[in-house]
């Protein structure tokens, strides 16, 4: 288990890769002026503002504080936590000394927090009262180093009350060691006093020896309690120097103002050594001490040190920058950042040190929630181009062994915006992928795993035909000796069906991958040794619901309504504009764009839509209609039929044609063939289509993504698979109308999505009539040869933004599964 | 709280339930069975998101 904290939203380790743990102090009435006169206007809104500020500069927790004379605490503080936990990201830190106040705020608080703080001071009644709360509640706290005689000021009276407060929290309270952060207290060196000429040195020790002597326990300080009456510009230096000291003699966590954390690299070796001496109380002039040395040196420097005017670029160190333009996704001044690194960085260590690490923080801060597809896929496009950079700076045999994997989409199966997110996401987490591309037949894949001698094999495919190639292909892979584990990601994969029907023929592990970041999980426990076929328990996974009508009876006697032609038209002169309101922006933005609210507030996720989204979709509407990147086209005919028992009987002039549906195996046993009169009840109609954007728009998304141009390339493809979808829709809507159903249009798009028409439209290759084979008679009867749309083996329709339908008059006909 | 299918646009609204799959009105979003799925396109919950 390790050690953590937790908000409502997100859980922070006690103890950080990269310490210290940073907890932001402005929100503190008696630190900072700014909070309390807000607090004292009952601003609340705006403490939050400040609270915001500190997340926004890197604080890890936030300490809150709101105790001040002639204040209700109780009330304040209940009002603030409520207010900050639903707004922060940070877990907070509950600064309080009064038990009820403590104790309201731990009630209240939707995670794991720390309260600040416990200590000895009244010889041990209050710290019993916290305890038990502490303990009752979960939560972590502070203890401060202070006993009946005052603030412990020696090494060696720190130590000790850190035992004695152990002793309780510990034996009395059952409280764990990593639930306590021992402050062992810092004072400043920096107002003459001369008692506290060694309070450093006194305080590091503490460190040191709490952290040797109390096994398990967390360290904090407030670190810049050090530097309290020096100068603000030499305070910050001072504070740093000593934070890095602490940091090195065991401290944790760090009570501080994020936004002024100098880095050390920044501090020059001049005033880092005049920062040392005066920690360390190093007499070099026997003139004057190191304080006065301090205080002189930092006033001749002060003036030239008006950093506020450098951007934020310059004040960090170029590795941070590095990190954070992955992270942040931003590509502007990358080659400057990299040409800085590669003075003291080989190309490789840039990328295998720090690129690699970004981006796997990158995929952890998506796994966690905390950012959306659209943004990985930003941080993606500035890991390959900071690749692209180094990579011809780098010897040939700098390369070194990395994991190769191959990706193909399997045969008869087109789609590739899966398969091309796995090569994303994998290709910029530092492996060797070869992408062979679309509809790949067993025998090539066999081939080039051969040649490439990958380390594992990635199969991806849409279709449910491709889950059965999928399955039919493992016993090859078998008997040609393979032994790289091979991973399967689609829509129509289950872990049932990979573990049941994949693993079984293939003597090396076959794994489910749901998603790319699966799939890189995948290989990094392969790396790891550790990867495992996909096994399936059934009574772990609930069986789905199968949502749909309930009854089979089907009213028999609707009116048939007169066609406006029986046989095929074909129809090219249609506007792009006139889909846009039939755009499902709901799935678009969400679905395909991975625009999801998720543990973002309705305001936040607003203003997101409207900020970042919006603009997107309207410059992709314009494109749509200005560089012809849309063009929609319809096959579509009205045909006389009857039903058979599962079949529908189409016939076409001389030409009679056989669709048969599936069938519900339980109850209510629907298939589409029952929305059809018999012959005996005087036959019916039935209308097919078969409508596509055309070409231009996949070919536009395939240059994106040879471009690397990551996130346009997922956002071009997702507008092209949506406008199809509301080309089905409009042109259903326009077939509604010539059969005369007049005024049956929906209010909303929302209406569309569940049916609020009558009849309904059942695509080939859904969950209603799920085989595609059905597109060879409609093929014959509607020639969407002549839009340009031609059928693969599979029987699947390119170009690929194409979608087919049949359409039912009957009223009772509705979407369900089989 | 309603909330809505990414993959479709469906929106369930706890006030009116999930006649396709039989649940009731008054039922929270947070306390549908494990099985339920989306009654248009058999997204599961975790196809969701927040509405209101």
């Amino acid at each position: 288990m390790i050690p953590s904290v937790a908000s409502l939203f997100q859980a922070t380790e006690l103890g950080q890769d990269i310490r210290p743990l940073v907890i932001g102090e402005r929100t503190n009435a008696n630190g900072s002026r700014r909070f309390r006169e807000l607090l004292l206007n009952d601003d609340y809104q705006g403490c939050l503002e400040i609270a915001l500020e500190q997340e926004a500069a890197g604080a890890h927790v936030l300490d809150v504080c709101a105790a001040y004379a002639g204040r209700d605490e109780l009330r304040d503080m209940t009002e603030l936590v409520r207010l900050f936990a639903g707004s922060l990201r940070m877990p907070l830190m509950i600064d309080s000394t009064t038990p009820s106040c403590i104790e309201a705020c731990l009630r209240i608080y939707p995670g794991r927090c720390i309260v600040n703080s416990i200590n000895l001071e009244d010889g041990g009644v209050n710290i019993r009262k916290v305890c038990a709360l502490v303990k009752k509640y979960g939560a972590a706290v502070v203890a401060l180093t202070i006993n009946e005689n005052g603030m412990a000021m020696t090494t060696e009276d720190k130590v000790t009350t850190a035992r004695e407060i152990h002793d309780i929290a510990v034996n009395e309270f059952g409280l764990r060691p990593h639930d306590i952060l021992f402050d062992p207290l810092t004072f400043t060196v920096g107002a003459g006093d001369e008692t506290l000429r060694d309070a450093a040195t006194q305080t590091l020790d503490a460190l040191r020896r709490i952290k040797a002597e109390l096994p398990g326990v967390f360290t904090l300080l407030g670190v810049s309690n050090i530097s309290f009456g020096l100068s603000p510009y030499s305070r910050r230096l001072l504070n740093s120097v000593f934070l890095h000291e602490a940091v090195e003699a065991g401290l944790d966590a760090a009570i501080i103002d994020a936004a002024k954390i100098v880095p050390l690299a920044r501090v020059s070796e001049e005033d880092r050594e005049m920062c040392l001496d005066l920690l360390f109380d190093r007499v070099k002039d026997p003139e004057q001490g190191p304080l006065m040395a301090f205080i002189e040196h930092f006033t001749e420097t002060d003036g030239e040190n008006t950093d506020d005017a450098e951007s934020d670029d310059d004040r960090r160190r170029p590795e941070q920058v590095l990190v954070d333009h992955v992270v942040d996704g931003r590509k502007e001044g990358l080659e400057d950042q990299l040409n800085i690194l590669l003075t003291r960085n080989t190309p490789l260590a840039i990328i295998n040190d720090l690129l690699v690490p970004a981006m796997r923080h990158v995929g952890d801060l998506f796994g966690r929630g905390e950012i959306l597809l659209p943004f990985v896929l930003k941080s993606a496009e500035v890991m390959k181009a900071a690749v692209s950079f180094l990579e011809p700076l780098m010897e040939k045999d700098e390369s070194e062994a990395v994991t190769k994997i191959l990706l193909a989409t399997v045969q008869g199966d087109v789609h590739d915006i899966g398969k091309n997110l796995v090569e994303i996401i994998l290709s910029n987490n530092g492996y060797q992928v070869y992408n062979l591309g679309i509809k790949m037949p067993v025998e090539t894949i066999i081939k080039k795993a051969r040649e490439y001698d990958v380390d594992i094999i990635g199969l991806s495919g849409l279709l449910v035909k491709s889950a059965i190639v999928m399955q039919e292909s493992m016993p090859q892979y078998e008997a040609a000796g393979l032994q790289a584990p091979v991973l399967l990601g689609g829509a129509a994969l289950t872990p049932k069906f990979v573990a049941e029907s994949c693993v079984p023929p293939y003597s090396s592990p076959v794994v489910y991958c749901a998603d790319a970041f699966a799939g890189l999980k995948a290989v990094r426990e392969f790396e790891a040794g550790t990867l495992a076929a996909t096994t399936y328990n059934a009574s772990s996974t609930p069986k789905r619901m199968r949502p749909g009508a309930k009854t089979a009876e089907i009213d028999r006697t609707i009116t048939v309504p007169s066609v406006p032609f029986t046989g095929v038209r074909h129809t090219r002169d249609i506007d792009p504009a006139v889909l846009f309101p039939f755009i499902n922006e709901q799935a678009l933005f969400r679905g395909r764009w991975g625009y999801r609210r998720g543990k973002m507030g309705a305001e936040e996720y607003r203003d997101l839509i409207e900020k970042d989204v919006r603009p997107l979709y309207e410059d992709f509407k314009r494109r749509a209609v200005e560089d012809a990147l849309i063009q929609p086209q319809v096959a579509y005919g009205y045909f006389p039929c009857r039903s058979e028992g599962d079949a529908l009987i189409v016939i076409d002039g001389t030409q009679e044609h056989v669709f048969t549906f599936p069938r519900q195996e339980d109850p209510p046993h629907l298939c589409i063939a029952d929305y059809f009169r018999t012959a005996e009840e005087g036959g019916d109609v039935a209308g097919f289509f078969v409508v596509t954007i055309g070409p231009n728009i996949s070919e536009a998304t395939h240059e994106l993504y040879d471009a690397n141009a990551y996130h346009d390339y997922l956002m071009l493809h997702g507008f092209s698979v949506e406008i199809t979808d509301a080309l089905a829709e409009y042109w259903h809507e326009m077939m509604r109308e010539e059969l005369g159903f007049v005024g049956d249009s929906p209010d909303t798009l929302t209406g569309y999505a569940v049916q609020e028409y009558r009849g309904s439209r059942y695509g080939f290759g859904y969950p209603a009539c799920p085989d595609l084979d059905a597109h060879k008679p409609m093929f014959d009867m509607l020639k969407p040869e002549k839009i340009g749309v031609s059928l693969t083996e599979q029987m699947e329709m390119v170009p690929e933004q194409t979608t087919s339908a049949i359409i039912a008059h009957h009223p009772q006909a509705k979407y369900f599964a089989v | 709280m309603r909330h809505i299918c990414i993959n479709c646009g469906y929106i369930y609204d706890p006030k009116k339930g999930d006649p396709m799959n039989d649940i009731p009105p008054g039922t929270a979003f947070e306390d549908l069975p494990d099985e339920w799925v989306c009654p248009m396109c058999y997204a599961t919950t975790e196809n969701f998101d927040p509405l209101d």
